[in-house]
């Protein structure tokens, strides 16, 4: 490996400032001119043994007038260069980051930091808290919370190896006399009764000394210890990717993957990214088709219509030409198709069918279990749990009803306060979304003398999970968005709502919930602030079921049908985009974005088509290089007869 | 026409389709008792959710003429009874807009 020191400053004055380093001929006579006044300056004689190269040249320091990296600019030098040479030491470039340091006269970190940090990650404890004082902890900055910090991970670290009595001393005599928390002393010593390490770590949501837990600890740490004296870690990439997310978020057809962002150039997409081209019209249902769901390999499609039966397409690409064609035809259902929904691994499939719930081999097209007395009304949503080991129905029979993989039932809610219209189950299964119409508890009605008014009480104590929960009395008529914990069944939170709730989903990070307000709204939520954070209008959906979903790269649209087109906003600004038209009379009842092919999404219609977005030809060919390795799925031979696929052209100017 | 759930109806009294319990009326909606129909009593209700109208047809009944459209259930599809567009003769004008349910063909539901 050869090692090259850093280039040489340019010294020509005239050069001008953004070009070089300085534009000041630098003293290389090593005086210290600058840098020591505000910062740790590492040895000025650096020795060409001590780290064993015997071949080192050696480092001149370059002193630089000034603290800023340029004339002209506030980026304190200092700063920067400690910020370099941490990331270069990160990745493994120790020589550079040494040769940066003795060039520069900045030190990453002073010796007491480094040394604090190595105790810290070699579980040396009690070096550790001693050398705190070296950072310029006192008694009333942080030096008691510090201590404890660190004797909490010794003492979790102690029960973790099972020297229980050890850990009990250190929880005597060390923590007791330093935590002012009584509860979470009371927390602690609980964990005292743990089982074994396994028990340990989930209930202490720590993942052990072989963990991350010390390099979080001194995270954790850097809340009490000034950052310019330990720099908080990967500190650079992380100002970085903060540039990258703004760009992003200034881009308005922003619809490119994090990885494809250079750092060389501003980011900004060309609008030909996004999937306004109508490439496919799917025409084989006989009625209109009311929702549609990809499989999770976006390699196939289902749709429900009210011809009563489902349909799977498979979208296919050979040689850059993508195909769709349909696979599977579902039809024995005895009412129209509300919903479907993919098992995790898309070897199943569920469909809805007035109270029905069927599920369906998606290699075969067999129906596996036809679940058909459990709810009493429509089932108005389907929703598999994130892991794969069942699905949640919720009806307008006001029931949620959770499911083993099996069909077999697991557990229920009981009656919810709502005629459920729409459910989803966030991806880290922390929350279940169900929204829907205020209605009586069949256990409050039933006398003739219970009015009208009377029958709007929440259901009677014992009945169900949430009893007891509901706070607001809601109305009957009254919409309502209700927030359960999954694991738990209890409700989180519950918001009366103006208007018909008519759709949910849920953001891929688990924190916003998209929820259509018929006629004319759709309202973004915040589940962590119970707040409504963005209201996107334009649309106009009557008392129809119409679906919105995200789209795009880190779901940056919104899109959503309506009565007649498709509506796209962007998420964060709000603004209506495009207004998709194609679709013949009647609503587009639902939109769904392919997962894995984020330039692509389908729309379906009471116009009995279903049609498939795409970006413009030349991003049909990413299209084609990102699918390669993904299984087909069970491509084994439904014949499409080339029925319903019908090429629209890329250049159809009626799609725009 | 697109997608809707059907409408549920709350009150002392829910008349539901006895073949598959479809929310239709309720006993505030109901003007008589007075009526007969194919299978025997029938009541006239102001307003029935959950049914769909056939086309127009004018039919002679026991107090005159009037145009009526059938409704039959929209899950099940049952005929139910019918509605009145218009009554040709001026003392049956107050049915007009209004539905006749067959008796026999309701079940009290909650």
């Amino acid at each position: 490996m050869h090692i090259s020191a850093a280039p040489t400053p340019i010294v020509s004055p005239n050069i001008t400032p953004e070009a070089g380093p300085s534009t000041v001929p630098f003293k290389a006579n090593g005086h210290t001119t600058n840098g020591a006044t505000n910062g740790f300056v590492s040895s000025t004689t650096p020795s060409p043994s001590s780290n064993g190269l015997t071949h080192r040249p050696l480092i001149t320091r370059v002193n630089l007038p000034g603290s800023t990296l340029y004339d002209d600019s506030h980026i304190d030098r200092e700063e920067f260069v400690r910020l370099v040479i941490q990331t270069l030491r990160d990745v493994g470039y120790t020589q550079s980051a040494t040769t940066l340091e003795e060039e520069s006269g900045y030190a990453m970190e002073t010796p007491p930091v480094a040394h604090f940090r190595r105790k810290v990650l070699e579980g040396a404890w009690q070096e550790a808290v001693d050398a705190l004082a070296d950072l310029g902890l006192a008694e009333d900055s942080g030096l008691t919370e510090a201590k404890c910090l660190i004797i909490q991970q010794k003492y979790l670290e102690l029960l973790e190896t099972g020297k229980t009595t050890e850990a009990l001393h250190i929880l005597r005599d060390e923590l007791a006399s330093l935590h002012p928390d009584a509860t979470h002393l009371h927390f602690l010593s609980g964990l005292l009764m743990c089982t074994d390490a396994a028990d340990l770590q989930q209930r202490a949501s720590w993942d052990g000394a072989e963990g991350s837990s010390r390099r979080r600890l001194l995270v954790d740490l850097q809340h009490w210890i000034p950052s310019s004296i330990m720099i908080p870690p990967r500190r650079f990439p992380a100002l970085l990717d903060q540039a990258l997310r703004y760009q992003s978020s200034q881009c308005l057809w922003h619809n490119t993957p994090a990885r494809s962002l250079s750092l060389y150039n501003d980011h900004h997409c060309e609008d030909d990214l996004f999937p306004r081209h109508n490439t496919f019209n799917l025409v084989s249902h006989e009625d209109e088709v009311w929702n549609l769901e990809w499989s999770h390999t976006g390699r196939r499609l289902a749709t429900a219509s009210q011809d009563k039966s489902v349909i799977v397409w498979s979208v296919e690409q050979a040689d850059g030409e993508v195909t769709i064609q349909p696979q599977l035809h579902l039809k024995d259902h005895p009412f129209a198709v509300g919903c479907v929904a993919w098992s995790f691994d898309d070897t199943v499939l569920l469909s809805s069918s007035d109270h029905i719930i069927k599920m369906w081999d998606t290699k075969t097209g067999s129906c596996i279990r036809s679940i058909e007395t459990a709810h009493t009304e429509t089932v108005s949503a389907l929703a598999w749990v994130p892991d794969g080991s069942g699905f949640v129905s919720g009806s307008q029979d006001r029931k949620i009803i959770l499911w083993g993989a099996d069909g077999k039932q697991r557990d229920s809610w009981g009656f919810t306060p709502i005629r459920i219209t729409d459910l989803a189950i966030s991806a880290d299964y922390t929350r279940l979304v169900a929204v829907g119409e205020c209605a009586p508890s069949p256990s409050a009605l039933g006398g003739p003398s219970s009015s009208r008014e009377d029958s709007a009480t929440p259901p009677a104590p014992g009945r169900t999970a949430f009893a007891g929960a509901t706070s607001s009395s809601p109305r009957l008529g009254e919409y309502q968005m209700i927030v359960y914990d999954p694991r738990t069944k209890q409700m989180d939170f519950a918001v009366p709502l103006e208007g018909q709730l008519t759709s949910v989903k849920i953001s891929a990070d688990s924190r916003y919930a998209l929820i259509n307000n018929a006629p004319d709204e759709i309202h973004l939520w915040d589940l962590l602030t119970q707040r409504m954070v963005r209201k996107y209008t334009g649309q106009r959906q009557g008392r129809h079921i119409i679906r919105s979903c995200f789209g795009g790269v880190d779901e940056n649209f919104i899109v959503s049908g309506s009565e007649g087109a498709i509506y796209v906003w962007h998420r964060v600004r709000g603004m209506l985009l495009i207004v998709l038209e194609g679709h013949g009379p009647g609503s587009v009842n639902s939109v769904a974005w392919n997962p894995r092919f984020p330039q692509m999404f389908a729309s379906c219609s009471d116009d009995y088509t279903v049609r498939i977005w795409q970006a413009i030809p030349a991003v049909k060919l990413a299209f084609a290089s990102t699918s390669d390795g993904i299984d087909a799925g069970a491509g084994d031979g439904v014949s499409g007869k080339g029925k319903g696929k019908r090429r629209e052209p890329w250049d159809n100017p009626s799609s725009l | 026409m697109g997608m809707t759930y059907r409408r549920y109806l709350a009150g002392a009294r829910v008349y539901g389709c006895s073949n598959c319990r479809t929310h239709l009326s309720t006993i505030n909606s109901m003007i008589s008792k007075a009526f007969h129909g194919q299978h025997g009593r029938a009541y006239l209700f102001e307003e029935v959710v959950n049914v769909i109208e056939g086309e127009p047809v004018d039919r002679q009944m026991t107090t005159g003429n009037h145009t009526v459209r059938d409704i039959e259930c929209v899950k099940c599809h049952v005929i139910l009874g019918w509605k009145y567009d218009f009554a040709y003769d001026s003392d049956q004008k107050y049915k007009e807009g209004k539905y006749i349910l067959e008796r026999n063909l309701l079940v009290d539901v909650q």
